[in-house]
């Protein structure tokens, strides 16, 4: 998840929204991308491979009933998948390796032999359905990260260097796109909304604001993207927000404090268009 | 994360290939089987084109993949079209992995097909006409950022109302245009031999469109010759019969040539003369089309020329203007592929080499193959 310090000031701005149930199957799939998560960053994959494997894990879901499918496997197969996609080209002894693993913390690592075998078999036999049930479509529409650099680079020139360079605005905006995975906000939102949300989030939460907007015939957000309204923008924080709120409720199961670490640095290397 | 268990699942986002009838083969490649086939209710005729899974120890091919996103994304005159995706259910025949078609719009000649064929005829115009849907075809897919990779007269596809699409995206994948400091890395296992450019042959790894150009100036050459120009056989003879028609490859006609992997290792003949012109003058009297075959099989990709700047090239802007195809296409009425093609030409039994075909068997011994494709002989063979 991500870096501490940026939720701990989300926390300062935004009041806690009232405890509210969440659904098991929400749940569920929460942990399920945590697992993922994990997982890209052990194999070092990029953030729009990830970006990509969650969106295909959410589409099968929102597809296929969770009671009938084990998650995780669809969830590695989904990182295979991405792979592919994204031509990011992965081993899938790697991802099976990296995957037990995470599962089974406290085992030994997984030997070639039967299992092993019986993994494989499962995942390939598993991609066959989830992109059998993706019409054979498994990148359906683009992803929000090269839209989130773009924006970024354009306001980068709107707002004086100063504010710019006194806070992480960058990271945190890709920080809150990355997140935003944890929840199926992708099926959902247009890659330029979701985009435009997170940077409006990331302002927000370090208050920095664009010279003169209030005044502007059209604000910021128009400009990147004319179909986008305000209130569709604070919608997409408020999920962001409950899906925060959401981590805090669901026992972090498979993160531990080093791989945490490995996120935040990825975070920092990969979050750099201010540059 | 467990093991999978095997059941019965409807998928109804994908319908059964059982819905078209097989009608004929009408081609064989590396990549599976191509079926012309017609659909029960509506009479559809399509093409049916297999996706080989049996031997896949990755999964779901990646080439399939690509071929699959790519196809999704093109939607143009003279791009095929990718109609469908169909299925066979999985059984115990299949050890449950069923398998895959792509449906594609029916056409019904390939250029390979119709070139072998002596009684088909095309007039300059035509042969303009197709030329023009060749490149804006290519132009499409290069503004796209999509490579071919796979550019050949079997791979250019003809329907009966005379228009061109080019096909068979197996080899297919997006690219970027190389940065400064950031050199791509793609496989150099691409393009069938005869049509591959130089720089593939040298080892290029970080190669751009120009490769699928190059591609196209051999079957422009081919439209005149009939067959393929240049028939290597293996990747160094290729390139001597590039030197012998291009010209020697030099640092002095390509500029940093000397830096690609393979410039030291191969013998490249030196102190040839560039004679594309020259050499292909006695089947093509049209001096348009000299110099753009000449422009097109350019050494050096860098320099070679566009798909966008052949467009503009006065052969398409000259007299006889390009002109419909449709008149000459419609008096044949049987179609024309290069699997159903009756091997008229003994040559004809030879295939080049794809780059993902297994190994090639042992060559037979060259007094008893006739293919006039030893060192000695290759002047002769366009």
């Amino acid at each position: 998840m991500m870096a501490a310090d940026s939720s701990s000031s989300l926390d300062n701005v935004k009041e806690q929204p009232p405890k509210s149930f969440i659904p098991t199957i929400k749940r569920l799939h929460f942990k399920v991308v945590q697992y993922m998560m994990e997982a890209c960053i052990k194999l070092k994959l990029d953030s729009t491979t990830s970006a990509s494997a969650c969106t295909i894990y959410h589409r099968f879901f929102s597809r296929c009933q969770a009671e009938d499918y084990d998650p995780y496997l669809i969830g590695a197969t989904a990182i295979y998948l991405a792979t592919k996609v994204e031509e990011q080209f992965c081993k899938l002894r790697d991802i099976i390796n990296v995957c037990y693993r995470i599962l089974h913390k406290n085992e030994s690592p997984l030997e070639i032999g039967k299992l092993y075998w019986d993994l494989r078999e499962s995942t390939v036999n598993c991609e066959l359905l989830v992109i059998r049930t993706l019409g054979y479509n498994p990148k359906a529409s683009d992803l929000p990260h090269k839209y989130l650099v773009h924006y970024l680079k354009s306001l980068q020139s709107w707002i004086d260097k100063d504010t710019w360079d006194s806070v992480p605005l960058c990271n945190t905006a890709w920080g809150f796109l990355r997140d935003s995975y944890h929840v199926d906000l992708c099926l959902r939102t247009k890659p330029q909304h979701l985009a435009i949300a997170c940077i409006y989030f990331a302002m927000e939460v370090y208050c920095v604001t664009v010279p003169y907007n209030d005044v502007a015939k059209i604000p910021w957000w128009k400009v990147f993207s004319e179909d986008i309204k305000l209130v569709r923008i604070e919608a997409i924080i408020s999920e962001l927000i409950d899906m925060y709120d959401m981590e805090t409720k669901v026992k972090p199961q498979a993160v531990t404090e080093n791989s945490n670490k490995t996120a935040t640095d990825s975070l920092n290397n990969t979050a750099t268009p201010s540059k | 994360m467990a093991a999978y268990q095997r059941e019965v699942i409807d998928f109804p986002y994908c319908d059964e290939v059982s819905k078209y009838d097989k009608i004929v083969k009408i081609g064989q490649g590396t990549f599976g089987e191509v079926f012309k086939a017609r659909h029960h209710k509506t009479r559809k005729i399509v093409a049916l084109k297999k996706v080989l899974m049996e031997n896949e120890k990755e999964g779901f091919p990646i080439t399939a993949l690509r071929e699959i996103k790519i196809l999704k994304l093109l939607r143009h005159e003279n791009v095929v079209t990718l109609l469908e995706i169909c299925r066979t259910k999985a059984s115990a025949y299949n050890r449950y992995k069923g398998s895959i078609y792509l449906v594609f719009e029916f056409c019904e000649h390939d250029l390979a097909g119709l070139l072998s064929n002596v009684n088909v005829k095309f007039s300059l115009g035509e042969i303009k006409e197709a030329l023009k849907q060749l490149l804006n075809g290519l132009y499409y897919i290069h503004n796209n950022k999509v490579l071919h990779r796979d550019m050949k007269t079997a791979n250019i596809l003809l329907t009966k109302d005379g228009r061109l699409k080019l096909a068979d995206f197996g080899l297919a994948r997006a690219f970027s245009f190389p940065k400064a400091g950031q050199p791509n890395r793609y496989t150099n296992r691409v393009v069938t031999l005869w049509y591959r450019p130089p720089e593939l042959l040298l080892g290029e790894r970080n190669y751009t469109p120009a490769i699928d150009v190059w591609g196209a100036g051999c079957i422009m050459a081919e439209m005149w010759t009939r067959s393929p120009i240049m028939q290597g056989n293996t990747e160094q003879h290729q390139l001597t019969l590039i030197t012998h028609l291009c010209g020697s490859i030099t640092p002095e006609v390509w500029k940093d040539v000397d830096q690609l992997e393979l410039y030291h290792s191969l013998e490249l003949p030196k102190g040839q003369k560039r004679k594309v012109k020259d050499r292909l003058k006695s089947y093509v009297k049209d001096q348009y089309a000299l110099d753009l075959i000449d422009k097109l099989l350019g050494l050096d990709p860098k320099t070679r020329m566009t798909t966008d700047e052949a467009l503009n090239h006065d052969f398409f802007w000259e007299d006889p203007m390009p002109c419909s195809l449709t008149q000459m296409l419609s008096q044949h009425n049987q179609s024309m592929y290069e699997y159903l093609a009756p091997r008229r030409r003994i040559q004809q039994n030879h295939h080049p080499p794809h780059p993902h075909a297994p190994p090639a068997p042992p060559r037979q011994n060259p007094s008893t193959s006739k293919l006039g494709l030893n060192t000695a002989s290759f002047e002769k063979t366009y």
